[in-house]
């Protein structure tokens, strides 16, 4: 019942980052400025060298992980769980360091990818609980 | 008697079953939770060592040409001397004045992306658009990233008092650093606006804080204003005296451009 419940959490959290990662990832491919009415801050972050890795927009990396995420929640059994798991906690940590530098290097904010950074830690959450609630079916006492 | 032994026999007997299963219970219990604990150590190893690898990536660790921003030699000075040699500047104009088509680049100093531009696509567009007399070029210097885009800014439009300023924004993009570092010092100014030839450091140093310069820094920021520029490096090409057209590439190139230049082109005429 539970593993149910984290399961469906983290779907919808994955399906919400998979939004605002297309949407990133659609302004940066178009040239688009982002929609950024609260802290004005997400030209100057999308314009920073922090917004691409090795080449790679970070949008895009963020779209991969999220649907990676939903691809993992998906799967049963432990695999699942802990594919989930890993993608969920390497987002977190890396959302973690993506804000460290927004907010000591750029010395701007960028609404979405706070909104991403919520969106990866409470899957972090989610995740890791199901890990540790879930018993290992080979486990299981019969 | 023997009714009272059988049944304590019984008890004894379900007491011991009850507490093997209860051990069994406890057994699968632990291995459980140490399955669990296993997992979740594996699952945050694996997690740190992608987080490090990315941090390690996104942070440019490692290897890369130092170049003056880093303490080391200033580069790019050579080629830049060859690339404008040769070719008019006035103010914040490159080429020919008379030139048909204008091509309009608003950058700001720290971009890495303006960067890129500059050393990679802007010497086609030079030697293909600007060196033929096809078309002229401006440079317009915003400073949104941070202070030490405010103090390259001022300092490379003051360059351009003395009609210097594409030598000195070229050889600052070769020597670019890590934003907001606080990389741009005097020292380091000094050091790139002396590897620009016939550029005098000392009045290009003191003209940085006039306010010539300040109200060319906001004729930029209105012209920014104007044309809706979202994010650098932007390019806008139109026939001089005429509309502008934003380039919509998402990265400008040199073919781009020269797209832009032949359509403008054709309007003139």
């Amino acid at each position: 019942m539970i593993d149910r419940r984290l399961r469906l959490a983290g779907v919808v959290l994955a399906v919400l980052g998979i939004g605002v990662a297309t949407y990133l990832t659609v302004v940066h491919y178009a040239g688009l400025e982002a929609v950024c009415n609260i802290a004005h801050g997400c030209h100057k972050v999308q314009s920073s060298k922090y917004a691409e890795l090795a080449g790679v927009p970070v949008a895009v990396l963020g779209l991969a992980g999220y649907a990676g995420i939903l691809g993992a929640l998906v799967v049963d059994g432990e695999v699942g769980r802990l594919a989930a798991a890993v993608m969920a906690l390497a987002g977190f940590g890396f959302s973690m360091y993506l804000t460290y530098r927004e907010l000591a290097t750029i010395d701007a904010i960028c609404q979405w990818c706070v909104l991403s950074a919520i969106l990866m830690t409470l899957l972090a959450v989610v995740t890791v609980w199901r890990l540790l609630v879930v018993a290992p079916r080979e486990l299981v006492a019969t | 008697m023997s009714q009272q032994t059988s049944s304590t026999k019984r008890e004894r007997r379900d007491a011991a079953r009850a507490e093997r299963l209860e051990r069994e219970r406890a057994a699968v219990a632990a291995a459980q939770r140490k399955r669990r604990l296993t997992m979740l150590a594996g699952a945050l190893a694996a997690a740190a060592v992608i987080v490090v690898v990315a941090v390690l990536v996104s942070s440019g660790g490692g290897g890369g040409k130092k170049t003056a921003a880093g303490g080391g030699a200033v580069v790019g000075a050579a080629a830049t001397q060859q690339l404008l040699a040769g070719i008019p500047q006035q103010g914040l104009t490159l080429g020919n004045a008379g030139a048909p088509v204008t091509i309009v680049e608003f950058v700001d100093p720290q971009c890495p992306y303006c960067r890129d531009y500059s050393v990679n696509e802007l010497p086609t567009v030079i030697q293909q658009q600007v060196r033929t007399g096809k078309a002229k070029l401006e440079l317009r210097m915003l400073h949104f990233i941070g202070p030490d885009s405010t103090t390259a800014a001022r300092a490379l439009t003051a360059a351009g008092m003395q009609n210097k300023l594409f030598n000195a924004a070229e050889v600052l993009y070769h020597n670019q650093g890590e934003e907001n570092s606080g990389y741009v010092t005097d020292a380091y100014l000094r050091r790139i606006l002396g590897a620009v030839p016939g550029l005098d450091v000392n009045r290009a140093m003191q003209d940085a804080s006039s306010t010539t310069v300040t109200e060319e820094l906001g004729t930029a920021q209105t012209a920014q204003s104007r044309y809706g520029v979202g994010g650098t490096p932007t390019i806008l090409v139109g026939p001089t005296g005429g509309t502008l057209k934003a380039d919509g590439e998402q990265t400008p190139t040199a073919v781009g451009i020269a797209k832009l230049v032949d359509a403008a082109a054709a309007q003139k005429a």
